[in-house]
């Protein structure tokens, strides 16, 4: 089951009055996300992940395509779907002058909540998003960090089914970062909440995310696990030996090699499948005599899976 | 079934009243931690009473001239001060770029116009009455000679005309941005020196008192004025003002909420957002 279904979403910005500027935010893009999933939109800036999001959350009208989340299409039926999706942003901003508590109680009464509901919500979102030290601190005094945190209570005001995260841990000390990361993938665990999140960082995304779409000049380029990104993206599995005599160049014409380098002494052989080829590469360096001293396999980091398409 | 019924009804009811309390709640803490709401609140409003009051004395007006144009200041700073806090709803969200926040929550723009007109209509009767004492002490101007309940329809007048106003003010910012951020001080300006604020619309250019007469303000300073010793230029003012006012109402909301669809057509709601 879908939480969100997107077809063929298009939308264009034009501003200026004299000198008409046309940008092609989304060229159509396409996506199912399932139910209780963290889904990942990865992109370089300009990618439209953040319109694509606000799209998905309402914000922004598609001009082109449709757009159902958990049952409902965006446009025609936003009134029953609001109270059921929250967001956060990793720049998110509030009223200077109120204080942390207020912030949460404010947007949850927005929500419908009041009296012992209200406080007993805040209450749990403050201790959940360990602001008790804050709680009472004007929102210009807050440091980034607890502004996220503050940012993060306030998009759970209203328990919701649906959660987007745009860049949750922009800007962030990595100890702040992690802690914010264990928060999300909590979230998923204990509440089954479907979340969507937009991110710069690959190891964020590799970490939390069961789902990623690539995203890039509105168009999403390619989708699916970490796992299978890297196989899409054919970019092979690492296997690096150290050898007794160091050099193999022979290696480069085994079946399945890909690419043969040596560096530091080490000979690395790029391969399509590491399960599948290291046993022959072993059997042909035994049978040529080399002395194997040491065997690493490594797969490809998403990163490298970014670059090669945001290129 | 009638009992579930009637349990929904409730609980919609409790829902929209407490939505209307969380921009009432958050006016009030805004206007308390603030130092420029005590400026609009108390020195502006002092210094046009004052500045009326004597330029009065100075051109030797008579008692009704006096009343006549005292009534125009003390109007104009208690609609503005009413105003100034239904447009601030959306001038907050701009200056602190949260807008996207309140308009991704399932609330609609009544909630935030009644809130924030609640509050005003709490500052704008401290304004009245402060300058009521002023000009009663200083000029020996009465705003109770029109007695308690022509009173009450004089400043049930200004809140209206500062809703109206307020309201499309909010509109004009959801439109274009902080370009638009001046009307909030200007607006109500302009609409008074067509409403009459200081001389009767008698003296408009033919125009101009086409354009007074289709704002509802005239009509009730119109009203409130005949208990000071002029007589009413409109036939069924407070009517005709009253009438005015709730299609005014209800088409600057109209307004509001066709410009915030099109602020989430043209991104114009991001824009305002972090």
């Amino acid at each position: 089951m879908s939480a969100i279904i997107a077809r063929d979403v298009a939308k264009t910005f034009r501003a200026g009055w004299i000198r008409r500027r046309v940008t092609h935010a989304l060229r159509g893009v396409t996506l199912d996300v399932p139910r209780g999933a963290i889904f990942g939109l990865l992109g370089p800036n300009g990618a439209g992940k953040t319109t694509l999001l606000s799209i998905l959350a309402m914000l922004l009208t598609p001009d082109r395509g449709t757009v159902t989340v958990l049952g409902h299409d965006v446009v025609r039926e936003a009134a029953q779907l609001r109270h059921r999706l929250n967001m956060s942003t990793g720049n998110a901003s509030f009223l200077w002058s109120l204080r942390a508590e207020e912030i949460v109680s404010f947007y949850a009464r927005l929500y419908g909540l009041s009296g012992r509901r209200l406080r007993r919500r805040v209450d749990d979102l403050i201790e959940l998003c360990e602001l008790g030290p804050y709680r009472r601190v004007l929102y210009n005094e807050l440091s980034t960090g607890i502004k996220q945190r503050l940012a993060l209570a306030k998009s759970l005001v209203n328990d919701p089914e649906l959660l987007f995260l745009d860049e949750p841990t922009l800007g962030l000390d990595p100890d702040v970062s992690v802690r914010i990361r264990r928060r999300i993938a909590t979230l998923r665990r204990e509440r089954g909440m479907t979340i969507v999140l937009t991110t710069h960082y690959m190891r964020e995304a590799e970490e939390l995310c069961d789902e990623i779409a690539f995203i890039k000049g509105g168009l999403i380029l390619a989708g699916g696990t970490a796992a299978e990104l890297k196989r899409q993206i054919a970019l092979g599995d690492v296997i690096v030996f150290r050898l007794d005599p160091p050099v193999a160049a022979w290696l480069a014409d085994v079946p399945g090699v890909l690419r043969y380098s040596e560096r530091d002494g080490r000979v690395e052989c790029v391969v399509d499948d590491a399960d599948k080829r290291l046993p022959a590469l072993l059997e042909a360096l035994h049978a040529e005599g080399v002395v194997i001293r040491d065997v690493r396999v490594s797969e490809p980091e998403l990163e490298e899976v970014f670059v090669e398409l945001a290129r | 079934m009638s009992w579930r019924a009637d349990g929904w009804r409730a609980e919609r009811w409790r829902a929209e009243l407490v939505a209307v309390w969380a921009f009432a709640l958050r006016s009030l803490l805004m206007a308390s931690r603030n130092i420029f709401f005590f400026f609009e609140l108390l020195f502006w409003p002092v210094v046009g009473v004052l500045s009326i009051g004597l330029l009065a004395r100075f051109l030797q007006l008579g008692a009704p001239e006096t009343s006549f144009v005292l009534i125009g200041t003390i109007a104009l700073s208690t609609i503005q001060v009413c105003q100034l806090e239904v447009s601030y709803a959306v001038l907050y969200d701009v200056w602190s770029k949260s807008m996207k926040h309140q308009f991704l929550a399932p609330i609609g723009v009544r909630h935030l116009t009644t809130g924030s007109w609640l509050v005003g209509v709490v500052r704008g009767l401290l304004v009245f009455l402060m300058l009521g004492v002023l000009a009663r002490w200083a000029f020996g101007f009465d705003v109770l000679a029109a007695g308690v309940g022509d009173l009450f329809v004089f400043l049930l007048g200004c809140f209206l005309t500062a809703w109206i106003i307020g309201v499309l003010v909010c509109t004009l910012i959801v439109q274009f941005g902080s370009r638009a951020e001046a009307s909030a001080w200007a607006t109500v300006n302009a609409v008074l020196v067509f409403a009459g604020i200081y001389y009767p619309i008698s003296v408009l250019p033919r125009p101009a008192a086409a354009v007074a007469s289709a704002i509802p303000i005239t009509y009730f300073l119109d009203a409130y004025r005949t208990h000071y010793g002029f007589a009413s230029e409109f036939p069924l003012a407070l009517t005709t003002g009253l009438g005015l006012s709730l299609v005014y109402l209800a088409l600057s909301h109209w307004s509001l909420v066709v410009a915030i669809r099109h602020a989430r057509r043209n991104g114009q709601l991001l824009k305002m957002s972090g």
